[in-house]
């Protein structure tokens, strides 16, 4: 079951993730994101996004209905770009489970309803299940900034390994009933995203 | 129009006849604005294939919060009928600084329902040095449409206990706006192409640092465009560009717009 879920949660795994700044690319470009503050936005971000989207790994886990809890989801995403790259890692990720391991999670879900539906079939604990995710997202997030940043590996990693904190609370938080998310500026970021002259990013 | 019911502090003021066949609706809250512990309701209902316009005399005003009362709430509930156009143009929210309040607006669209609508968040009373200087302030949003959600917003503001300053929240903006599109039943591709429309205008109009727009198509049934600026000078009449754009693209119909946004 862990080596299950290492690989599941791995940076490595060909979902498309390496494709995807979800918004974060605007931000740097408009100097809002920088080497310095990433970690505290990462943790404000982790707060808000981050408890939303291991709700919906939760709720998937916890076997609610799919394609409704899907259109919930998509509900909470307002921009564009950022849903339809989670849906897009959610597809490639749901082939692949489906490929390895012989069982069927739907290929039209959001990546968080897909890992989490995938972490129940193979019988990782609901929280572990959460915590992979958010791991893995934030890994991805820092990945795409070390490309639009002068980050290095060292304080990358250095990053990642601080806010395993802050996952555990996200992760905590999400077990609440009513999910708050404020992310008005990188919802913008990725809204706005299209407009920039140069992109390293789909999103 | 009809007038259901009203109690103070709401006072609908008479209806008028709008050039484009609508009918225009001012709301006033004689109270001068929400006091802790006050729960408002207004609710609104458009009937099949009517056109009308909501929008308020001023800002909503909302006071500090009283030791001992309970939080102020306005729960506005909307729903528009097959056919129906409601534009729903209420003024700023403004926070005053120990306000404590939730502020809840469902909408159920039914076929073919339109519903254009905005709203603004000041961060407090700026005349008098305020920026995020309020306890507390819920915003819950819930769109639906007969078949599924169309937009389903969440969120609590604690300025004290999480800095809106960071760059994951607002950063160095201080107001935010947002202009809600929804036609339900129209094409995906119709709504990318308002989209695209809006975006343009959103790009016009930004000025990063100062204020900037985006927009983007919903995953059903509407388009969201949204604004943050660290002045509330320009909101206003760049809603209504966004407004404007919108409507003559979803109805065909020019925006009348209330005379004090004129």
């Amino acid at each position: 079951m862990l080596l299950e879920l290492l690989q599941l949660s791995d940076s490595a795994l060909p979902v498309g993730a390496a494709a995807h700044s979800f918004g974060l690319e605007t931000l740097v470009e408009e100097d809002l994101l920088r080497p310095e503050n990433l970690e505290t936005f990462l943790r404000d971000y982790l707060a808000e996004s981050g408890v939303l989207e291991a709700a919906f790994v939760r709720r998937a886990w916890g076997g609610e209905e799919l394609s409704g809890l899907a259109w919930e989801f998509e509900a909470r995403r307002p921009a564009r770009e950022s849903r339809e790259a989670t849906h897009k890692m959610g597809r490639r990720f749901a082939e692949l489970f489906n490929a390895m391991s012989g069982h069927r999670v739907p290929t039209t879900l959001p990546y968080p309803i897909a890992f989490g539906a995938a972490g129940a079939i193979v019988g990782v604990p609901k929280e572990s299940t959460a915590l992979a995710y958010l791991q893995q997202s934030v890994t991805g997030l820092v990945s795409a900034c070390q490309r639009l940043l002068p980050l290095g590996q060292i304080a990358a990693s250095r990053i990642i390994w601080n806010l395993k904190p802050a996952i555990h609370e996200a992760v905590s938080h999400s077990e609440r009933l009513e999910i708050s998310c404020f992310t008005h500026l990188p919802e913008l970021g990725s809204m706005r995203h299209r407009s920039l002259e140069t992109r390293l990013f789909i999103s | 129009m009809r007038v259901g019911s009203q109690d103070p502090p709401w006072k609908v003021i008479r209806a008028f006849p709008q050039t484009n066949g609508g009918t225009l609706v001012h709301l006033h809250n004689v109270s001068g604005g929400v006091l802790a512990g006050d729960r408002l309701a207004l609710r609104i209902d458009v009937g099949t294939g009517a056109i009308a316009q909501v929008t308020s005399t001023s800002a909503t005003r909302l006071y500090r919060h009283r030791a001992g009362a309970a939080d102020s709430e306005q729960h506005v509930s909307i729903s528009v009928a097959k056919g129906g156009v409601l534009e729903y143009l209420p003024d700023a929210l403004i926070p005053f600084a120990g306000a404590r309040h939730v502020q809840r607006t469902t909408a159920t669209l039914s076929d073919n329902a339109t519903l254009l609508w905005w709203e603004c968040l000041a961060p407090g009373r700026q005349a008098m040095g305020e920026q995020f200087v309020f306890e507390r302030l819920q915003v819950e949003t819930a769109v639906r449409s007969n078949i599924r959600p169309l937009l389903l917003e969440n969120f609590v503001l604690e300025p004290r206990l999480r800095s809106l300053e960071s760059t994951a929240r607002l950063s160095v903006y201080s107001h935010a706006a947002t202009f809600y599109a929804f036609q339900v039943g129209r094409p995906a591709s119709d709504l990318r192409e308002l989209e695209s429309i809006l975006a343009e205008i959103a790009r016009e109009v930004s000025c990063p640092g100062v204020t900037i727009w985006g927009a983007s198509a919903l995953a059903s049934d509407g388009v969201i465009v949204r604004g943050l600026s660290a002045t509330a000078r320009d909101l206003p009449s760049t809603l209504v560009k966004f407004w404007t754009a919108a409507r003559l693209f979803l109805t065909g119909g020019e925006a009348v717009p209330p005379r004090k946004l004129k």
